[in-house]
């Protein structure tokens, strides 16, 4: 969403369609979409720290190199990017305007993107490299 | 020239503190812990990835108390957000809005958040 900078007569105005409708909906729906499927992500991630909390390589390959454990895992990853590139956003914006607000979003995205790429990278070379 | 203290316009301050509102605050500060705290979680596949030493040092400083300290911490954040999470989407079904029942939903997240981050803990890591 671009921001459009709000005046009090828009406000005032009922007719004027101030904010982008399709850009906000997506948001919302989004934002539930991804969230219900990082309750599976919980669990999982749960099932996955606990068997490997402190464990050397050879069991975190044997276990996250298991392509059902590995493959899924790196999937809702992305999804938990989505979501916290998302809900970021809505920080942002209530706190921040303008130009920083452009710049404090693009380090959101390039942050989401980091951990996203490091975390299906890393998962990819353990499931197919070992 | 003696400045005297200038009568300022009531804001937060004047409204009662609610469980309400402290949740919805937590569920925002517990989203913004979540962000950063997946920065732990993919160092630590990536280490993994890397090699046995990066992931010692890894595991090193996770198992330290400090480590386990802020591992237990996002371990009730995460839970937290995702109770937090249901509450809305219970709310999406216009159900539990009343008074009254808004605020046990907020008890309920806040003391099921606990219960649940003590009973992982519990169960996984101080009995295992």
């Amino acid at each position: 969403m671009r921001e459009t900078v709000i005046t009090r007569d828009m406000v005032a105005d009922p007719k004027t369609k101030y904010g982008n409708a399709r850009a906000s909906t997506r948001h919302f729906i989004t934002q539930r979409l991804t969230g219900a499927i990082n309750i599976a992500f919980l669990i999982f991630l749960l099932f996955v720290v606990v068997r490997l909390a402190g464990q050397d390589r050879p069991d975190m390959v044997a276990v996250l190199g298991n392509g059902w454990i590995g493959l899924p895992l790196a999937a809702l990853l992305v999804v938990v990017a989505v979501h916290m590139r998302n809900g970021m956003r809505d920080v942002l914006e209530d706190y921040f305007a303008g130009s920083l607000y452009r710049l404090l979003m693009l380090l959101n995205t390039l942050f989401c993107i980091l951990v996203a790429v490091a975390g299906v990278a890393a998962l990819l070379k353990l499931v197919f490299w070992g | 020239m003696t400045v005297r203290s200038r009568p300022l316009s009531p804001h937060l301050q004047i409204y009662r503190w609610t469980i309400t509102m402290t949740m919805s605050i937590v569920h925002r500060a517990t989203g913004i812990a979540n962000y950063a705290g997946m920065a732990l979680l993919a160092i630590w596949l990536a280490a993994a990835a890397w090699g046995q030493e990066p992931l010692n040092l890894v595991n090193d400083i996770y198992g330290s108390w400090f480590g386990q300290l802020v591992l237990f911490a996002f371990t009730w954040s995460l839970i937290h957000h995702m109770l937090g999470g249901i509450r809305h989407f219970i709310w999406d079904f216009i159900i539990g809005m009343e008074p009254g029942q808004r605020e046990t939903l907020a008890w309920a997240n806040l003391v099921l958040s606990i219960v649940l981050t003590l009973l992982v803990w519990t169960v996984f890591v101080w009995m295992a």
